[in-house]
């Protein structure tokens, strides 16, 4: 019992020091991540004067909740279709919606960038946007369709019976029944698009960059403590988001309630 | 046509691909004001019959009628039935007063209207003081009966209820029996239940269908059901009964286990080859000397109120009697019966 409370301590003390490693030298007013001087927010103020860094953020911010909102509205009609999909089909379907998602993000950002290229979108917001809305909706999909599944057929017949057409059983009776699943891939795609490398920096260009392509360019530069306090601020938002997704998830399964 | 007729089926089969079907070019009527009682095992086909009524499916031969009007292509949101189904199928993201009212709000009943009728419903099946309450805080007997205010809300000319009380423990379902029929005489409208519940049909229903394999085997009230069982199905499915073969020598005389016997039917022919059905409480524990049958007791079973003897006669047929008189296994008794007790039955079953 101790031995494996020591190890879950130890899993947790590995993945979580690089993260705290570099929140605890975001607050070094000596400039490198060697030595600790003294603490300051000097990093943290100079964050918030570069203006273009605030357009960043703004893009990724702008970019995440359109492609997710989006993603979510098509990946649960499209996990709607699938359920009703005949049996042959369902597990073709499902199997190409997993592919996408194992498949590595530079196989899937190198054939945006070919489709886009011969499509002739320019690259920059819009083939950014495209691309996450692209690899937000198989994520939606598996996140609702155990949701649809797990609901009892019996409640659309029932509904049918007391007399809803095929609009009312949709807006009635399934889609708050699978409010939850919805929730949760929408917060899935959040995240997926706000930590998204490999396929922005395929796809991005023209003066257009993201919040993890601008740290890493500036990270590989390697000079200023500020993408330590960037970073910070970032693992602090993330934070925010799992706590708000755990207090929904909470309400909602206490209001659905189980049998 | 028939006033009270309300539903009719004409030669409906029902088939899925190329299985056999499951459903077998069944005919009959329903009436209103009756309550209905579809009995047999499972996959006998009368939950089809149940969803033909409501319009989940449609026949696959064959014509169903609505108050004399053909409603084959009907669809279920269009019928005047209702459904109380097997596991409730209440929904869960609302609570019992939005659950009742579902069927209103469709037909945008006004606000006032759908407080005052589920209200009412729910008084029907005493849950008044329960509208608040979400699904999940409700327990099993107390969510069937939202389910059977959610059905009545809607005033269906036919209330349909699939197996409604095989979730539930023995007292309560015994308790909503009495309810349920309570309820269709107080509400005066068709009541079509389906169960493979023989002593739940046997308690309820004004008229019950046995069912097999998509037929119809038999249909009546449930004293003839019990009484006259048809064939050798449905002597066995209603009630434990001793089933053997034998011969009718004439009329009112039938021999089995090698004696003959006087017996009340009649109108078969000589030398035929028949069911024989005597129930097990119509056999009588008496000496020797004095009965008809001479039986050896094999075991017997203390089931409340009586002793479940299984004996075997000198031939080898099987009897099974209930007595509130207790005989020792092993002991030689004998069986006395009237001649009533004696149901001839044709072989190869059909009405």
């Amino acid at each position: 019992m101790k031995v494996s409370r020591l190890y879950l301590a130890f899993v947790f003390f590995v993945l979580y020091m690089p993260i705290f490693y570099l929140i605890y030298y975001s607050f070094n007013s000596g400039g490198t991540m060697h030595h600790f001087e003294s603490f300051t927010l000097d990093w943290y103020k100079e964050v918030f004067a570069d203006t273009r860094l605030l357009v960043i953020v703004l893009h990724t911010m702008i970019i995440a909740l359109l492609s997710s909102s989006l993603a979510t509205i098509i990946g649960v009609f499209g996990a709607i279709a699938i359920y009703y999909a005949k049996h042959r089909w369902k597990q073709t379907l499902l199997t190409l919606n997993n592919i996408l998602i194992v498949s590595p993000d530079v196989i899937i950002g190198a054939s945006f960038l070919i489709l886009f290229t011969i499509a002739g979108i320019q690259l920059g917001f819009t083939s950014v946007l495209l691309s996450h809305i692209a690899f937000s909706i198989p994520i939606v999909v598996l996140m609702v369709l155990p949701k649809l599944q797990e609901m009892s057929p019996t409640l659309i017949d029932a509904a049918r019976d007391l007399g809803a057409n095929e609009w009312n059983v949709l807006t009635k009776v399934v889609l708050p029944y699978i409010t939850p699943g919805i929730f949760a891939g929408f917060f899935m795609a959040l995240t997926y698009s706000l930590d998204d490398f490999a396929v922005t920096f395929f796809v991005t260009g023209n003066g257009f960059s993201t919040l993890s392509v601008e740290i890493y360019s500036r990270a590989r530069q390697g000079i200023s403590l500020s993408v330590n306090a960037l970073s910070t601020l970032l693992f602090l938002f993330t934070l925010f988001l799992v706590v708000v997704y755990y207090v929904m998830t909470q309400r909602t399964s206490v209001k659905g309630g189980q049998k | 046509m028939d006033d009270r007729v309300i539903i009719r089926f004409d030669h409906v089969t029902k088939q899925y691909d190329d299985d056999l079907p499951v459903l077998d070019d069944v005919s009959f009527e329903i009436e209103r004001g009756k309550f209905y009682t579809l009995l047999g095992p499972s996959g006998c086909g009368k939950t089809t019959i149940l969803r033909l009524v409501a319009g989940f499916i449609e026949p696959t031969k064959g014509d169903i009628y609505f108050h004399g009007k053909r409603i084959n292509n009907v669809p279920a949101n269009k019928r005047q039935v209702n459904t109380v189904f097997q596991d409730y199928a209440l929904f869960p993201h609302l609570n019992v007063f939005e659950n009742v009212a579902f069927g209103l709000r469709i037909k945008k009943m006004p606000k006032a209207d759908i407080e005052r009728k589920v209200k009412e419903a729910l008084r029907f099946v005493n849950l008044e003081g329960y509208e608040q309450r979400a699904i999940h805080e409700m327990s099993g007997g107390q969510r069937q009966r939202v389910a059977i205010a959610r059905a009545i809300v809607n005033e269906p000319d036919v209330l349909l209820l699939d197996e409604p009380l095989s979730a539930l423990d023995l007292k309560l379902r015994t308790e909503m029996q009495y309810e349920l029929r309570e309820l269709q005489r107080r509400l005066g409208i068709t009541f079509i239940f389906v169960t493979h519940d023989q002593e739940e049909a046997l308690a309820m229903s004004d008229e019950i269908f046995v069912l097999n394999k998509g037929k119809i085997q038999q249909r009546g009230t449930p004293k003839d059901i019990y009484d006259e069982p048809v064939n050798r199905f449905v002597a066995d499915f209603i009630g434990e009964s001793n089933i053997i073969t034998g011969t009718m020598i004439d009329d009112f005389v039938v021999e089995f286990a090698n004696q003959q016997f006087t017996c009340v039917d009649h109108g078969f022919a000589k030398n035929e080859q028949v069911d024989i059905v005597i129930r097990p409480e119509d056999l009588e524990l008496t000496t020797v000397e004095r009965g008809k049958l001479r039986v050896r007791v094999d075991s017997v079973l203390f089931r409340g109120v009586h002793y479940e003897l299984c004996c075997y006669d000198t031939h080898g047929n099987e009897w099974l009697v209930h007595s509130t008189k207790k005989a020792d296994i092993g002991e030689e008794i004998g069986l006395h019966f009237e001649p009533e007790a004696i149901h001839v039955m044709k072989q190869s079953g059909g009405e």
